[in-house]
Parts: structure tokens; C-alpha cells; sequence
């Protein structure tokens, strides 16, 4: 089974379409993932032959926070390309630019699989941090389609200011929270584009509802399920979908879990219905979280910081100076300067910057609940702790 | 109340250990790493928000706000030395 890095895909995008026609099953996956190759390649060696060819694998860190194989059958997920290409109206779109990692199931999906099954083109730049091509990019659009995360607007605010570009006509959102108070500003960015919330999740491989910007005054709405998606809640309003392009199959825990065409599975969200027929969002059912559009596990960055630090370690949560969500570490006893370095490139090897902590903090010792557990309320409201690191956010 | 580590020792600092300590603090870089003519293109932390942190960073240690324009327009380790020389602030290197 092949391995594509999402790198090499980024320099060749033929090896991607030729992986996609080849009949055996393939993963793709980014190169700073903090999952090492191992992992994968145990994962993939779990699939049951019939998920051997005909199916692609994506990488996440799932509802759970461990991380997970997502495994899609190709024919499913071209009818979703299908169908969102009705749903998003998308037929007079000649191209689409990709400013997100290819390896996110929404970028995949929507942009890649997208133009390849409508023959349409797909201009690849380094996204947003290279404003300059991200520019000239725009620029030559024409009769184009961009998908982005709410986050990337205030950069494109700070960028292009006073700029527009007419050749964009379709701005898609997706892996997080909508821009819903920023439209105005996507407008003038995008003065001839029709503007639309996506949500969905990696299970779903990924979407599951669609609505018009103008639909909706809350972010929240995520609009309507996308034509045969269903859509439920449990007792604890945790929202369940029943998708026929959703995921096949997962790899946990050391475990392959099949899913069948009647299982309802958990979105990771919370939810309820509105009276108009759309889902309103509530909140994350536990505590995997975005940052910058990107889902962040504290049980995964756990794993960086104990594969090198020994001593006692929590995280607590906290949103930074802009309002997004963020986590802070607490080391005990605090590390020597060589460690917390060690800790800090650790970081930097396996974990792109919306994963790094917003501050790293050390303690003599962390206070404990009564189970002998770290108490991480407890652990933020220290009053005694030294700031070793921060980001400057 | 978090107390800051280095508050002292970095008031006492040259600016250009200022600078060295700041651009490895934001991009995370290892020993040895930092060097005046360090390009943005060869430290692959130094992304988009990467330049908003470094924007703040400048603002903290040296009391300057950069504009959006020279945020962006900031290329290498050099360009932040032009840059805040010009704004008065000198660096022996």
C-alpha cells in the first residue's frame, strides 16, 4: 500500500491522480503529523482485503484526540464530488485555488477530487504564508473557487487591504468557526463571489451540510444536510450523520472498525435543530478543540512533551488576545534551559505552529486532585508559576 | 500572576541578542541556527503567523509596531536589522 507525503503530492500532483486511478488503496498524509510512519503503516496493514483497493486513506486526529485512519471508498466519495458540484453550484467554475494542506479531508474533497472528476483546474500556491504568490494567484483567477478556514481572514484582511478580486466567484468555509461577523470584509475582498458555510467532519469525509452566507445572521446555523445525508441527535445532543460518502472504515487504537451504510456516527459536535429545517451548532463534545482551523489534541501534543520530558506535565485551556481557542503547558518541576529547548523543538519537528502552546509555564510542583490526578483547574490558577516560553500572539 | 524568567538579565542585553532571542523564541530555532543573514525561506516555522508573532515580538522588545506592509515585506534576519536601524535602533553585528 503506498504512502503518499503531502509534500510530495505538493511538487507532483500527478503521483496523486495517478494513485487515485490505480486500483490499490492509498494513504495520504502530511509530513508533520506528530504520528510516526510506523503508526501508519501498522494502521494500514489492519484494513480487510475487500478495503485493499478501490479506497483512500486519510489521517486524523478524530473525535478522541488519538489518531485516527480514515478510510474512504473512491466511488463514494466521487458521488459527493458529484454532489456538491449540484449543491454548490459550481458548473460555471473553471478552477480552484488551493490555499489549505491537501491533506485535510475538506481541501481533498471539496478542491482536489473536486476538479479532478470535473476536469477542471487546480492551482496549487503555498497558501497564506506567502502573501506575495497567494497575490498573484488571486489575481490571475478567473471564474475560480477558494476554500478557506474562518481564521485566514484576518490575514487576508491584513495582506490585501482595499484589494479585490473579481475572478473568485465561489468562497467556501469549512473547519471551524464561520466568519459570519467578517463578511463584509470577504465581500470587498470577493465582490463577485457567492460565499457559503460548509460543515462536516473527517468521518464524513468530509461534508455533511452546505449553507448560503446570507442564509443565516449566526455562525453557528450550519444550514441544511446535503442531499442524502441524515442528520440526528442523541439524549445529550451530541449530532449524529448517516452519510452514503462517508468513511468505510477506521483505524484506532490498534483496531480496524468497520462502518456500515446503517451506523449513525457521532460528528464530534454538539448540536440541535432549528424550526427552519438547518442545524445549529452548540459546542465541542469533549475537549478536542480548533485553532486556527486546524484540530487540536491535547492527548497527541501530550505524546511530544513525554517523549522527551519526564518530569510531571498538564494542560489547561485558554483562548488568546484574538479570541481562539488555545492551551497553555505546565511543566513540574520547571525544566532546565537544554530541556525546554528540547520540549520547544520537539514541538517544532512534529507540530505545525496552531498546535504549539500559547505559553509553557513551570511549577515547582502541580497540585493534585484527591485520585491523585493533576488538577488542572488548579494548575491554571497557580499564582506562582514562571513563564519559561510564550508565543507572541 | 506569572512571573517572567529572564526579566533582569534581558533588560541588560544588547539588541542584537534582543533580536537573536526573540527570532529563536518565535521560530523555535535550534543552536546554532540564527544568524543575521538567516532568510525566511530557510526556516520553515517562519510562516504566516509566524510573521504576526514576530510583528509582536518587535513591538515587546524593541517598542516599534510594524506596519502590515513591513511585516510582510520582512524576508530575512537583515531586512528586521534595516529595518529597525533606520527606526533608530542600532545593532553592532
Amino acid at each position: 500500500m503506498t504512502i503518499l507525503l503531502e509534500t510530495e503530492v505538493q511538487r507532483e500532483i500527478q503521483r496523486l491522480h495517478r494513485a487515485w486511478e490505480d486500483n490499490p488503496t492509498f494513504a495520504l498524509v502530511p509530513e508533520k503529523s506528530g504520528v510516526k510512519n510506523e503508526w501508519i503503516e501498522k494502521g494500514l496493514a489492519l484494513l480487510p482485503d475487500e478495503l485493499k483497493n478501490g479506497h483512500f486513506v486519510l489521517l486524523t486526529s478524530g473525535t478522541t484526540g488519538a489518531p485516527k485512519l480514515i478510510v474512504g471508498q473512491r466511488q463514494r466519495s466521487e458521488k459527493l464530488a458529484a454532489v456538491l458540484h449540484q449543491a454548490q453550484e459550481s458548473e460555471p467554475v473553471q478552477e480552484t485555488i488551493l490555499a489549505l494542506p491537501l491533506s485535510y479531508s475538506y481541501a481533498f474533497v471539496n478542491q482536489w477530487l473536486w476538479s479532478h472528476c470535473h476536469q477542471r483546474a487546480l492551482k496549487l500556491t503555498p497558501g497564506l504564508s506567502d502573501p506575495a504568490e497567494m497575490r498573484r494567484a488571486l489575481q490571475q483567477a478567473r471564474n475560480a473557487m477558494l476554500c478557506l478556514v474562518g481564521v485566514q481572514v484576518p490575514l487576508l484582511a491584513a495582506y490585501f487591504k482595499d484589494e479585490t478580486f473579481p475572478g473568485i466567484m465561489r468562497v467556501h468555509f469549512a473547519g471551524g468557526r464561520f466568519p459570519q461577523e467578517n463578511l463584509p470584509l470577504v465581500r470587498a475582498l470577493f465582490p463577485e463571489a457567492a460565499i457559503f458555510n460548509n460543515y462536516g467532519c473527517a468521518e464524513a469525509l468530509p461534508r455533511l451540510t452546505l449553507r448560503k452566507a446570507e442564509e443565516a445572521d449566526q455562525a453557528s446555523d450550519v444550514g441544511r444536510p446535503l442531499p442524502g445525508i441524515e442528520l440526528s441527535t442523541n439524549d445529550a445532543n451530541e449530532l449524529l450523520f448517516r452519510s452514503p460518502y462517508g468513511a468505510v472504515g477506521i483505524v484506532e487504537d490498534d483496531k480496524f472498525n468497520a462502518i456500515t451504510s446503517e451506523a449513525w456516527v457521532k460528528s464530534g459536535d454538539l448540536a440541535q435543530p432549528t424550526e427552519q429545517g438547518t442545524w445549529r451548532l452548540l459546542g465541542r463534545a469533549n475537549e478536542i478543540f480548533k485553532r486556527h482551523g486546524e484540530k487540536i489534541s491535547l492527548a497527541t501534543l501530550m505524546t511530544t512533551v513525554t517523549s522527551i520530558w519526564t518530569g510531571h506535565a498538564v494542560f489547561y485551556r485558554e483562548q488568546d488576545s484574538s479570541g481562539e481557542n488555545g492551551h497553555v503547558l505546565v511543566l513540574a518541576p520547571a525544566p532546565a534551559p537544554g530541556q525546554l529547548q528540547e520540549i520547544l523543538l520537539s514541538f517544532r519537528r512534529h507540530h505545525g505552529r496552531a498546535h504549539w502552546p500559547l505559553r509553557i509555564e513551570g511549577v515547582a510542583a502541580l497540585p493534585l486532585l484527591p485520585n491523585g490526578k493533576p488538577d488542572v483547574s488548579g494548575a491554571a490558577a497557580m499564582n506562582d508559576k514562571t513563564l519559561l516560553w510564550h508565543q507572541r500572539i | 500572576m506569572t512571573k517572567p524568567c529572564f526579566g533582569i538579565k534581558e533588560s541588560k542585553m544588547e539588541n542584537l541578542a534582543k533580536l537573536k532571542k526573540l527570532v529563536e523564541d518565535v521560530f523555535l530555532l535550534q543552536t546554532g541556527e540564527f544568524r543575521t543573514d538567516l532568510r525566511r525561506d530557510e526556516v520553515e516555522t517562519w510562516d504566516s503567523f509566524g510573521v504576526v508573532s514576530l510583528a509582536v515580538g518587535i513591538q515587546e522588545t524593541f517598542g516599534y509596531h510594524l506596519s502590515p506592509a513591513e511585516a510582510v515585506g520582512i524576508k530575512s534576519v537583515a531586512d528586521i536589522i534595516s529595518l529597525l536601524s533606520a527606526k533608530g535602533i542600532k545593532f553592532d553585528h
